[in-house]
């Protein structure tokens, strides 16, 4: 499904003197099999962009079409289960939303709402099959309390029930936040695992460019509600004085590649570490052969 | 969902009211009140409206802002208007008969008071919490309830967790709006079914609401205890609440309006003449 905003405009507390412009005129297009991330400053609108995709805020004016649906501002009627189940949400800190006495009743909420008529044993297959995909050991989780986990383990349960309905566009509202440095990558890593078997599009919002540039083909900056940027890491993360004057950082290959054409050394890689890398050897391996000639 | 309640109403403007010592507030309030009572005729309440008017005029408030506390007395005032009209005694001058139902000018006269002093009560105290903030308020009912600590009663934890309980609503408020859009994202509908269903939906929002908030209490009693926080010293107070010469000024309008009320319910006042003959006037042009 692909997604195309355009000029998606929403106001909060609209009609009073308290109104104020969350998002203006937003235009964007995200692809089928887009690993999107979502950068900006706090209160750019990129929490309000994204719940705008499922339904849960509706735009003050403006288009939005999803796949099939249309959920542009003049459209009053939506099946919000059908939208929902395709367009998993997955808000920041999910772990606070847990709520039932066992892992496997926490995770199965959603297929409870969305598929009333599934078997149970059905439902108990699609339960085990999210909690596996998150990396969690079912057998062993299933009847415990989701408080007493640890963190990152209700985070990984938390995400598991959005994966039940198996959507097929994921967003994610900066997922590895507050975790330790192991849980981030261990996130990371099960994004990139989800990424193209279970959810086409994926959509994350982080502060951590390093973590952007290493997983994302696209990147849209989100300013003032608007959208100032949009286009591959590369491209985006060219702009370094435009993402400084918003406060925004760089990643760190970003800032070796920077480093080095002061040098006078040209890197041309696509900002993932494995690349910058390999594009170092390479340079190393020519200077060698150069130096033997 | 929830962004509709109010509670703790707030008009964050300055006037002289708003400038006001909060302690000043509430003890004029509770004379306003008695004001209220006091008055036993249609001139002392006439009074009484007038400087209620002239209170929301001086607090600059919005009189749209203040009339809407009336909706929560609505149905009260119909209810009660229309026992008073419809049960007048026998002994008066009755208008109308039916059944159970005696109608009298007495019983009009009454249902007339009861309203308009009800709805005073209300806008006159909410010109207080219009006018006051929630904290203003908690720390100046800490400072009136001082004599009670002479019988050991821990006024300043009460106060303490009044404030804190009023400091904690918007945050609840703000996270059960981010709960509840959570469970809508996975399919959650709080709309749907009857009461049962309906109450049996908030569960997935009321369990993670309660769970942080007990996490919330024992972080805020945590860094509390980290600053060595002890409600039985004596505690300085960062904005210290000071009578000036407005509240010196505000009890003199008031204690004038008490003077005249007590005046006005002199018995060459008290007699309704001009309003039976309005009543009077109205019957003949109804039966007419």
């Amino acid at each position: 499904m692909q997604i195309i905003a355009t000029e998606l405009s929403y106001i909060y507390n609209k009609k009073s003197k308290f109104a104020t412009t969350a998002l203006n005129k937003v235009s964007l297009q995200i692809k089928e099999g887009d690993f999107l991330g979502i950068i900006g400053h706090t209160g750019s609108g990129k929490s309000t962009f994204v719940q705008h995709l499922n339904a849960l805020l509706r735009a003050t004016s403006g288009n939005l079409q999803i796949g099939e649906m249309n959920l542009s501002a003049a459209v009053k009627k939506i099946n919000y289960t059908a939208l929902r189940s395709k367009i998993g949400l997955v808000f920041q800190y999910p772990e606070y939303q847990l709520f039932a006495d066992s892992v496997a009743n926490d995770v199965v909420f959603a297929l409870k709402n969305f598929q009333q008529e599934m078997s149970k044993e059905e439902k108990e297959r699609a339960v085990r099959e999210a909690i596996e995909i998150v990396g969690l050991d079912y057998e062993s989780i299933k009847d415990k309390s989701p408080f007493e986990l640890s963190g990152g383990q209700k985070r990984r349960v938390a995400i598991a029930g959005v994966l039940i309905s198996k959507p097929e566009i994921l967003i994610l509202d900066e997922p590895a936040a507050g975790l330790d440095p192991n849980g981030k990558l261990a996130i990371m890593e099960l994004l990139h695992k989800l990424h193209k078997s279970w959810c086409k599009t994926i959509i994350i919002i982080s502060h951590d460019m390093d973590e952007i540039a290493e997983n994302c083909n696209t990147v849209a900056v989100f300013h003032h509600g608007q959208v100032l940027r949009s286009g591959s890491p590369k491209e985006v993360f060219q702009e370094t004085e435009l993402l400084q004057s918003l406060g925004l950082d760089i990643p760190t290959t970003a800032k070796l590649v920077l480093q080095l054409k002061k040098q006078n050394i040209d890197v041309d890689c696509d900002l993932t570490m494995k690349d910058f890398v390999g594009k170092i050897q390479e340079k190393l391996q020519q200077n060698k052969r150069g130096a033997l000639c | 969902m929830l962004n509709d309640i109010t509670f703790g109403q707030y008009y964050p403007i300055t006037s002289f009211v708003h400038n006001m010592d909060a302690r000043a507030k509430i003890l004029l309030s509770i004379a306003m009140i008695v004001a209220i009572f006091l008055a036993d005729n249609f001139y002392g309440l006439l009074l009484v409206t007038g400087f209620t008017l002239f209170m929301i005029l001086v607090a600059k408030l919005p009189l749209f802002r203040v009339l809407r506390s009336l909706k929560m007395i609505l149905f009260i005032t119909i209810f009660m208007t229309i026992f008073t009209v419809l049960f007048g005694s026998k002994n008066d001058a009755v208008i109308a008969k039916w059944w159970i139902f005696v109608i009298t000018y007495q019983g009009i006269v009454n249902a007339l008071f009861l309203v308009l002093r009800l709805i005073l009560l209300v806008v006159a105290t909410s010109v207080l919490t219009l006018t006051t903030t929630p904290v203003a308020l908690t720390d100046a009912i800490e400072s009136l309830l001082t004599p009670l600590k002479w019988i050991k009663f821990p006024v300043h934890a009460f106060a303490m967790i009044m404030s804190i309980a009023l400091r904690m609503i918007p945050t609840l408020i703000e996270e059960t709006n981010k709960i509840i859009a959570a469970q809508k994202a996975r399919g959650a509908n709080f709309e749907k079914g009857g009461l049962i269903q309906k109450a049996k939906a908030m569960i997935p929002v009321l369990v993670p609401l309660l769970v942080n908030a007990f996490h919330r209490s024992e972080e805020l009693a945590n860094a509390m205890d980290a600053r060595c926080y002890s409600g039985s010293k004596k505690r300085t107070k960062y904005k210290k609440l000071v009578f000036t010469y407005r509240d010196i000024l505000a009890v003199v309008f008031v204690a004038g309006l008490i003077t005249g009320i007590v005046l006005l319910n002199k018995p060459q006042f008290a007699n309704m003449e001009i309003l039976r003959q309005i009543l009077h006037l109205f019957k003949v042009q109804v039966s007419w």
